[in-house]
């Protein structure tokens, strides 16, 4: 595999939720192309990480703005802030199995930890006039499933109004901000959540599976993402090559989407 | 800024108007990545070009034909398909200005001349199950101008509908196929337009460039895009770096669209 260009060389990169999944594998692309890259989780992987760590729990508002003086202080302003951290707690079972508490929960991991976040780190890319923001979106935001992972999906449709609108504001003071939305990703979590879903369902997790994907109306490309593939649009939409690029939601989902 | 070397090492490229503006652009990048280009258009006006140039108007049936034919005799495939031709030669004036004619020469312009030449290539991508199709659209697409370009917004609609389709039906052969959306670019055939419009209205084109970015609800980066821009995303989404991405529209408009989606 060629050298990448070294076309974030210089530049402070933030990932939330950086130490698995499509989180890490942003984060490792981002470090190829010189980025000095800073995640965060709420404990350190067990594994040796490539990058700068700092532990936090952004569903906490305290945590969050712990951290953003600490960065400062180590790194100096952050250039690019990936907002990964996202994901559900909540059961299956369709809209009557959701409690009030799941509903909280979605909308504080998916919505609000990115709200509080962006309101921390922009002040800093508004001074500087330059910076890129990406929300991790989801397919279902656009695209809602309701047996499993009803309210992440509407935690994710309005965490892409959020953005736009986010950019709306501040795309005038030299600040891109755009989403991207996945379809359905190969990570742990991916395999987890499958198992769980096959436990409690008492269906294999092949059967699961293919469910979830019939929910969304198939894949056309016939399987999911690699985490990689993800990592390569957000590795573009940081770069000056996308200069031009704000305001949007990328979808890569192998074509499940079915609307325009 | 550096970039990505020979991504695109081996790959045959076809783009077609890529004798200027965003087509060129195109050109250029997938050259620089290091693609063998092909461009076509209808005639080579300023007679120079780096690429190989066969001469095209894609509304002729047997032109099409011909191009294809070359393309795989000279090359044995193609791997890349580049449609960036369109434009609008109708009147600016809202809906009742517009004649059949205007309406067929948008038609063919922006939508058919795709469909054939796709129709003339693509089963050789499914054949050898792969290749990548790109058909350049425009925010009008989405975002319709009533005032200024109604026809083209139109059949750039159409234009995305038919690229979705086609995606659906040859993702599974391994066939990407995308839809790239640009707001406003600068380019002469935006000049041209500008001041065409412009004369329409009576203003000049400085003028009439903000009249429609006004009217698209302004440009929250507050100015047009570069050719170069349009470029290099399409360099992306050609390479294999972009390779769980097909069936979809990517806008590129400096933030233009009002709309999250």
């Amino acid at each position: 595999m060629e050298k990448l260009a070294q076309e974030l060389a210089g530049k402070v990169a933030l990932v939330t939720g950086g130490t698995k999944g499509i989180g890490k594998a942003i984060a490792d692309r981002l470090l190829e192309a010189g980025a000095q890259v800073i995640v965060t989780a709420r404990r350190h992987p067990e594994e040796k990480l490539k990058h700068h760590f700092i532990a936090a729990d952004l569903t906490i508002a305290s945590d969050t703005v712990k951290i953003v003086p600490e960065i400062s202080k180590q790194f100096g302003a952050v250039d690019i802030l990936v907002n990964n951290m996202g994901g559900s707690t909540s059961p299956s079972g369709g809209f009557g199995a959701l409690s009030d508490q799941d509903w909280e929960n979605d909308l504080q991991l998916n919505l609000q930890s990115s709200i509080r976040i962006d309101r921390a780190i922009l002040p800093q890319m508004v001074e500087k006039k330059s910076g890129v923001i990406i929300h991790i979106s989801s397919l279902t935001g656009v695209l809602p499933v309701y047996e499993s992972l009803g309210a992440y999906a509407v935690a994710k449709a309005a965490l892409n109004n959020y953005s736009k609108s986010l950019s709306k504001e501040f795309s005038p003071k030299g600040i891109r901000i755009a989403a991207v939305s996945p379809g359905m990703v190969k990570t742990e979590t991916m395999d987890s959540y499958l198992h769980s879903l096959s436990d409690t369902s008492g269906s294999s997790v092949e059967e699961v599976t293919q469910n979830l994907i019939n929910s969304l109306g198939g894949i056309p490309m016939g399987r999911m993402a690699n985490p990689e593939e993800i990592a390569e649009l957000v590795g573009f939409l940081v770069s000056p090559r996308a200069s031009y690029i704000t305001g949007v939601n990328y979808i890569i989902d192998g074509g499940t989407n079915p609307s325009l | 800024m550096k970039k990505t070397e020979k991504e695109l090492q081996g790959k045959i490229a076809l783009v077609t108007g890529g004798t200027k503006g965003i087509g060129k652009a195109i050109a250029d990048e997938l050259a620089h990545l290091g693609a063998t280009v092909i461009v076509s258009a209808r005639s080579l006006q300023d007679g120079n070009l780096e690429y190989e140039f066969i001469a095209a108007d894609l509304s002729q049936s047997e032109d099409i034909k011909q191009l294809a034919n070359k393309i795989i005799q000279q090359y044995g495939t193609l791997d890349i398909l580049i449609n960036n031709v369109g434009g609008t030669s109708a009147p600016a004036g809202g809906f009742s200005v517009l004649s059949d004619e205007d309406w067929e020469k948008d038609l063919q312009l922006n939508l058919l001349a795709a469909i054939k030449l796709d129709k003339a290539l693509v089963p050789s991508m499914i054949e050898r199950s792969t290749g990548v199709v790109i058909h350049i659209s425009s925010l009008n697409g989405k975002l319709p101008l009533y005032a200024s370009n109604f026809s083209y917004g139109v059949t750039k609609a159409a234009l995305n509908n038919y690229s979705k389709a086609l995606a659906d039906e040859v993702a599974s052969k391994g066939v990407r196929v995308i839809t790239v959306s640009p707001g406003m670019v600068k380019t002469t055939a935006m000049e041209t337009f500008l001041n065409s419009y412009g004369a329409s209205i009576g203003k000049n084109m400085e003028e009439t460039a903000q009249l429609v970015m006004d009217s698209l609800g302004g440009v929250p980066m507050n100015r047009l895009a570069q050719p170069q821009e349009i470029a290099n995303l399409i360099g992306f989404l050609v390479s294999s770096k972009a390779s769980y991405i097909t069936g979809t529209n990517y806008v590129i408009d400096g933030g233009t669209i009002p709309t999250t989606i």
